[in-house]
């Protein structure tokens, strides 16, 4: 079992998760804009935002129904919740004891589900839009999104995130050959999930491009800064996976403050430095159009399968 | 014993009792209340029965006899026990909906035969799944194919219905030629019918027998399941009977045939833990997941709600047949330990469908009894209207998406680990097929969460698409209760997973420690460390922790706000209305266009213009078809072939005595000449 | 064999296999070319780790090779000749397969070609136990673009990745010995890509179009 010192240490870690996620979104808003040469907003903005939506009223449509209040709640709570089962700068969390991988991805597939309903009950003709658009994102990466969990749990050891990230601290410099396949597949993954170019630019409102904006066009006042925090939540969450399974190195394995300092200060430049590398990605490339989106998940999948192809003949 | 036995006799005079009072009670003001509470009641001791069967000790009862040199064999171990748990708790909740749901048909005044029908069948499952000896056991079979043949046609004034009922009586004869090849087998090996005869000796049948008795069974009772490409009847059957009907063929039904194939593979055709039988396990894997994957992509298309339902049975069989190969397979490779996961994983997910696919069925009754209408399409806005209902529809819609916190989830997850798995298996073309078929696994979990956003979200949520729906009102209060019994099986399952894990580990006599409900299921990989660690009552508490947490900071930051209702953004246009929604159809266009070779959709427009101008529409009339490719390249050409060969054989009928005469005359001789010749030999 | 040489060798297949998939995912004539001589950087780089591992400097000198003639070379002649013709025979017309399921195809063609070496007797090499299935998997790739495309322009693509993997298949299997042989295949490449070249744009400017398909007409129906 584990000692209150580890117990008080994860319940931190999922913390960190919720109140850091803001200023990586505002990191990657400020690369962008620097990128197309503007200013651009504090990196501190996002917080700024949220603060100012939970104080506003809210307009909420009269067409729609309990559904719509209860979906931010739902969203900012599974998210959350998932959050906690994540190791940051620990390799492992003891929440690991009750969750593991499949059940964050399964937390997050509860708070799309209700999302696109909520888009729906509005009936106005953007959830619609947004909503089938996502059906069809969501239901294309699953199975991408299976195949490299499989590559990953199968060469570290288990969909345990604590067991997957002991095992990967302790790997060597040179990554096996599956994981190189595994990480083009989780970039596009990534991408999608969170709704980045070219999936979807989540800065624009025009109906030829949103697909998650498109879903929460309804919301204002205090549901909007929830489903605004849980988007950055999630995106915090996938990138800290992608950091700690395949860029492991510097994560603390023990509960020396030392250890536990250097992890943390080593883990925000990783991510900095992930959140700057996708920015300027989503910098250079343009929303591509709707039915191009399965050639770019045939390439994770495809990715995705060799990598199980090289594990097995190893 | 002595308690079971006669729990037994009650459970069968209750049911013969309902149909009973059914048939002779032309009154129809008392006739619901006569023919379901016999019903209800008689569920119920069934729950009881199959609980004590899973607890203490298997029950059996012989009578000798009953037809000449045939004995009655009862036999409820408890494989069989598990499958009455699940359909007594079914058929109460039904049962309970049904005293509600029969008002509908009070008008045409056939109630009495609907409820002799109705508790003929639940008795007929019972007694399928209680059978010893496969004499009877096919005798119920049939009487239970014959029985829901009748209870689809029920509605006969509609000529679909009939032609959907006579499609699904051929396809179950169909099914029922092939269990009967495979008892035959069984009985040319063995002499004798009963199903203990099969089980002492069947480890020394020859090994194409054994193949065969498996290859036949699992083709025909993997009719009766709804596997592919021997599914056709489902989506044509369940939409046609009536709701509780169609709960209780898809919750229940469906799964006597998987308990054919539990009974067939694990208990009676002699299976051994060697590879040579790993191929059975791979063939279920296939059909399996053929089956997810088709299921649910007709399913997202479909604008009928019951018919969306019925390929989404065909799609959970799919993944239950997944789970049963991956035990199959583990099993003959000696890794028992992941062939009990795998099976664990597989009648969860079996217990989990009975349950949510009862409760969505009953809830499309619902809508179907208010709005008179299946057509999603003519839908919306229903929430307002049903709130009940909705709510109880929503939770069977999060079940079977598989969202955490309730019971689909736990089943996925099951299954996904057992895939997992697959890498400790000796076999790399193994390994890797395995590793490939859980793709299409994943994209269903996918495609099913779309199907039903647009299943619930067009009937349920935004705004009415027609003006009938203005009218409509809540449903009585026994369809909530049955309904809702169901639900909290959902909640109940999803908490406390062990509930579910300890009755089948109970019930298939898989060894675990002592367990109580509130433990975390455990993995463990090969250098001891957890593999995978799953404790759904944590996360519960952990869900609820956060949700107050949250609410508090929102409260003390946020203060006092108002909520002020306004009609929905609009683009300053101002004239939102019905039209403007999303229809069904547009809502799963994505993914059609993505799947468009399966699908071979077509469009056809047509447009009126005013005048001789080509440039001002009066009318504009879009109409797309998609095509069913089973039936058209499999099923047509088969008919078809069928019907020209009947056509020449029927020359042999020209009507004339002697014609007739001669035939006679020449079997005679040729019979004779046979009887000459042999005796030569 | 120490094991870092080994994980070193296993991970430049890997680029190469990457580097290969990136030429099959492409629409348009500009990208594939860029795409293909980036894998004939990668594919001198993996010479050269080979000749590294074996001490063989001769091996060093083919992966030179490689780089001038692959990857400036045989680009650069194509796009002088491209150049001459019309702009619509340089993007994609519809290849028989759409692009998304060729990627997938490949990703089998590469599990298969895994599977037809496990029998090879050459355990004992490192060399040619990770870089033989990685040349086979190019050679079943070229040649299944080879069959997917419609028009020659394309099917040209098909045949340098065919011959790209060929060379691997070689190289590994016979460590260079037989240079002089690496170099006549070189000097015929590049030979039949110029004289290719010249007659598609013969082609294009007498018929008007490179689509394969109309050879069909010459059948006597």
């Amino acid at each position: 079992m584990y000692s209150m010192a580890e117990i008080i240490i994860g319940i931190i870690q999922g913390l960190v998760i919720i109140l850091l996620s803001p200023l990586i979104t505002g990191i990657m808003r400020k690369t962008k804009a620097r990128t197309q040469k503007r200013m651009g907003a504090s990196v501190l903005q996002p917080y700024y935002d949220i603060l100012k939506l939970i104080k506003k009223d809210e307009v909420v449509s009269d067409q729609s129904s309990w559904i719509f209040r209860i979906c931010p709640w739902v969203n900012f709570v599974s998210l959350a919740t998932a959050a906690f089962f994540i190791p940051l700068f620990l390799t492992y969390s003891p929440f690991g004891l009750a969750g593991d991988l499949l059940l964050v991805i399964g937390l997050f597939a509860l708070a799309r589900f209700f999302t696109m309903l909520a888009s729906l009950d509005v009936a106005s003709a953007f959830g619609g839009l947004g909503s089938s658009r996502e059906m069809m994102y969501s239901a294309l990466l699953e199975p991408a999104l299976f195949l490299t969990i499989f590559i990953v749990a199968l060469t570290h050891g288990g969909t345990n995130l604590s067991t997957l990230i002991t095992a990967v601290s302790g790997a060597t410099l040179l990554p096996h050959p599956q994981l190189i396949f595994a990480a083009i597949a989780m970039f596009v993954i990534v991408l999608g999930e969170t709704g980045r170019l070219p999936f979807d630019n989540p800065s624009t409102h025009l109906e030829l491009t949103m697909v998650h904006e498109a879903m929460i066009l309804e919301y204002s006042g205090k549901s909007l800064a929830l489903i605004e925090w849980s988007q950055a939540i999630k995106l915090l969450i996938l990138l800290v996976l992608v950091v700690n399974i395949f860029v492991p190195w510097g994560i603390s394995s023990s509960i020396t403050i030392l250890a536990l300092g250097i992890g943390f200060v080593l883990l925000v430049a990783k991510i900095s430095i992930l959140a700057t590398f996708i920015a300027y990605f989503e910098s250079s490339i343009a929303k591509w159009r709707l039915f191009r989106i399965p050639d770019l998940v045939a390439v994770a999948i495809a990715s995705s399968m060799i990598g199980i192809i090289l594990y097995y003949i190893k | 014993m002595i308690e079971n036995l006669s729990l037994f006799q009650l459970v069968v005079i209750l049911f013969a009792s309902g149909a009973l009072l059914g048939l002779f009670s032309r009154n129809s003001r008392f006739t619901r209340i006569l023919t379901f509470v016999p019903t209800m009641i008689g569920s119920f001791f069934t729950v009881i029965f199959s609980v004590s069967v899973i607890l203490e000790n298997p029950f059996q009862l012989i009578v000798p006899n009953l037809l000449p040199f045939i004995n009655l064999e009862i036999k409820v171990d408890g494989i069989a026990a598990f499958f009455l748990l699940l359909i007594s708790i079914v058929s109460f909740a039904v049962s309970l909906y049904s005293i509600g749901y029969s008002k509908e048909y009070e008008a045409k005044k056939r109630t009495s035969v609907f409820g002799f029908l109705f508790n003929i069948f639940i008795l007929s499952m019972i007694l399928v799944v209680a059978s010893n000896n496969s004499f009877f056991f096919l005798i119920f079979w049939e009487l239970m194919s014959l029985t829901s043949f009748f209870l689809v046609i029920y509605d006969h004034d509609k000529e679909e219905n009939v032609k959907s009922g006579l499609t699904y009586l051929i396809m179950t004869h169909f099914g029922t030629a092939f269990i009967f090849a495979s008892f035959l087998l069984g009985y040319i090996q063995t002499g004798s019918f009963s199903f203990d005869a099969f089980r002492n000796s069947s480890s020394s049948f020859p090994l194409l027998t054994k193949n065969l008795i498996f290859l036949f069974a699992f083709i025909g009772f993997g009719t009766k399941a709804g596997i592919v490409p021997l599914h056709i009847w489902l989506p044509q059957a369940h939409p046609s009977a009536p709701s509780n009907v169609s709960a209780l063929m898809s919750a229940v039904m469906i799964k006597i045939g998987i308990y054919g194939i539990v009974r067939t593979v694990f208990d009676l055709s002699g299976f051994g833990l060697s590879p040579e039988y790993s191929w059975w396990g791979i063939l279920m894997i296939a059909v399996g997941s053929v089956s997810a994957i088709i299921g649910v992509l007709y399913a997202v298309i479909e604008h009928d709600i019951k018919r969306a339902l019925a390929f989404s049975s065909i799609e959970n069989i799919g993944i239950i047949l997944v789970g049963l190969g991956l035990s199959v397979v583990f099993a003959s490779f000696n890794l028992t330990t992941l062939s009990a996961l795998a099976l664990i994983a597989s009648m969860y997910h079996t217990m989990n469908h009975s349950v949510f696919k009862g409760l969505l069925f009953m809830g499309a009754g619902s809508v179907v009894y208010a709005t008179h209408t299946r057509n999603m399409e003519h839908l919306g806005g229903l929430i307002k209207k049903m709130p009940w209902t909705a709510l109880l529809f929503l939770i069977g819609t999060i079940s079977i998406v598989g969202l955490p916190p309730f019971n689909g989830f736990i089943s996925e997850w099951l299954i996904m680990q057992a895939l997992l798995s697959s890498y400790q298996i000796p076999s790399i073309i193994l390994q890797i097929s395995i590793a490939f078929a859980s793709l299409p696994f994943a994209l269903t979990i996918g495609v099913a969460a779309a199907t039903f956003v647009k299943l619930f979200g067009i009937s349920f949520l935004s705004r009415p698409r027609s003006e009938t729906i203005a009218k409509i009102k809540e449903v009585p209060r026994s369809m909530i209760a049955g309904m809702s019994i169901l639900a909290a099986a959902c909640i109940l399952l999803g908490v406390l997973p062990f509930l579910g894990i300890s009755v089948i580990t109970s019930a298939f006599h898989i060894s675990s420690q002592p367990i109580n409900p509130f433990d975390a299921i455990t993995l463990q990989n090969s250098f001891g460390k957890s593999f995978a660690n799953l404790s759904m009552p944590v996360v519960v508490i952990m869900l609820l922790s956060v949700t107050i947490a949250i609410f508090g900071f929102i409260k003390v930051i946020g203060g006092k706000t108002k909520k002020i209702t306004f009609s929905t953004w609009d683009c300053g246009f101002g004239n939102l209305n019905e039209r403007m929604e999303y229809t069904g159809t547009s809502l799963s266009q994505p993914i059609r266009v993505v799947f468009k070779t399966l699908f071979k959709s077509h469009t056809q427009i047509q447009r009126e213009f005013f005048g001789d101008h080509k440039y001002i529409l009066r009318t504009l009339k879009v109409e797309s078809f998609s095509k069913n490719i089973f039936e058209e390249k499999l099923y047509l050409p088969i008919i078809s072939s069928s019907i020209f060969i009947f056509d020449k054989i029927r020359k042999i009928q020209t009507g004339k005595i002697n014609a007739y005469l001669l035939y006679i005359m020449i079997t005679i001789v040729l019979l004779l000449l046979f009887v000459r010749l042999s005796h030569n030999v | 064999m120490e094991s870092t040489q080994l994980s070193i060798l296993t991970i430049s297949g890997s680029i190469l296999i990457i580097a290969t998939f990136s030429v099959v995912a492409r629409r348009g004539f500009m990208d594939w070319l860029n795409a293909y001589r980036h894998q004939s950087i990668v594919l001198a780089g993996v010479t050269a780790i080979i000749g590294y591992i074996t001490g063989i400097w001769e091996i060093y000198i083919a992966a030179a090779l490689t780089l001038i003639v692959k990857s400036i070379i045989i680009p650069k002649v194509l796009t002088q000749v491209t150049k001459r013709l019309e702009i619509e025979f340089k993007t994609e017309t519809n290849p028989y397969v759409s692009l998304r399921t060729s990627v997938i195809i490949s990703a089998l063609l590469v599990g298969l070609s895994y599977f037809l070496t496990q029998q090879i007797p050459f355990r004992s090499d490192p060399v040619v136990n990770v870089l033989l299935p990685v040349s086979m998997a190019q050679f079943f790739i070229g040649l299944f673009v080879l069959v997917n495309r419609r028009t020659v322009l394309s099917q040209v693509v098909g045949l340098l990745i065919i011959e790209n993997g060929l060379f691997l298949f070689t190289m590994v299997l016979t460590h260079g010995v037989s240079l002089i042989i690496e170099i006549g295949i070189f000097v015929d490449i590049l030979v039949g890509i110029v004289i290719s070249s010249i007659l598609l744009f013969r082609m294009s400017r007498t018929f008007d179009s490179l689509d394969v398909t109309n050879i069909e007409n010459l059948r006597d129906d």
